[in-house]
């Protein structure tokens, strides 16, 4: 049984969109890196992770995100988060990092929030 | 007030990070039905995750042929965990909360596991090893909410 897995697809808005499902902790972030890695390796730099099956999150999967963020900003690409359950949303929150990363309701809300290229 | 059953459940698990799920579903298991909410249990649950991980990625040397011990205790006012372990001694009660405006303007990684234990727990108690007790030993404490 995998107890976390992480897939890429192509979203809108020349966005990819990352499916977290499972538990994500310091074994399983390693998983995670590997895919925003591979990600960045295609090419994209607009990310939008699908938090909706993730069951439990730890400061080793929060750290992932910390990893990225910069490069992707610089990029002028942003990480945004989508449909956290409240347990997940919390972790982030006692940490503060909502002024970090936008989180928002739907995987749809946060593609839109991707600004169309002039 | 729901009336506690005193008791104390024990595990001991090799000190590698794919043992981390076994510790968390042991610990949901013995506080399922101390009546915490889905985020305090999450919480403990949280905590113990976070002083294991920190154990096993920097304070062992070789986690193959090491081991960490951890009890659960439940009465009637609290639910206690004890974490021992033979590591190299390291307090992580003495560590401060990092300033977070700083660590993102810093872009830092890593170092925020045993801040978040210390806010979901209500004590954090440490002892390093002795001659008496060859093991360090954290007791975490969350207060019943019921």
């Amino acid at each position: 049984m995998n107890l976390f897995t992480a897939e890429v697809k192509k979203g809108v808005n020349d966005s990819c969109v990352i499916t977290l499902m499972g538990y994500l902790d310091a074994h399983t972030a390693a998983d995670l890196e590997a895919c925003f890695h591979k990600a960045f390796a295609d090419g994209y730099r607009r990310f939008v992770v699908d938090f909706e099956q993730l069951d439990y999150i730890s400061s080793a999967g929060l750290g992932v995100f910390m990893v990225f963020i910069e490069d992707a900003k610089r990029d002028n690409g942003d990480i945004k988060m989508a449909a956290m359950k409240p347990k997940i949303f919390t972790v982030f929150d006692l940490l503060g990092f909502p002024v970090l990363f936008d989180i928002y309701r739907t995987v749809e809300d946060a593609q839109r929030a991707f600004p169309a290229y002039e | 007030m729901i009336a506690f059953s005193n008791h104390t459940e024990h595990i001991r698990a090799t000190a590698t990070t794919e043992n981390l799920s076994g510790i968390r579903e042991f610990v949901g298991v013995q506080i399922q039905d101390c009546g915490f909410s889905e985020f305090e249990e999450n919480g403990v649950i949280l905590a113990v995750d976070e002083v294991c991980a920190n154990l096993i990625r920097h304070a062992f040397s070789d986690g193959k042929n090491q081991y960490i011990d951890i009890s659960v205790t439940i009465d009637d006012r609290d639910v206690r965990i004890e974490i021992r372990d033979t590591a190299r001694p390291f307090d992580p009660s003495s560590v401060q909360h990092p300033n977070m405006d700083e660590y993102f303007r810093e872009r830092r990684v890593g170092g925020l596991g045993i801040s978040l234990m210390k806010r979901v727990m209500d004590s954090v108690e440490y002892s390093p090893c002795s001659p008496d007790e060859p093991r360090n030993t954290l007791i975490l404490t969350k207060r019943h909410t019921v």
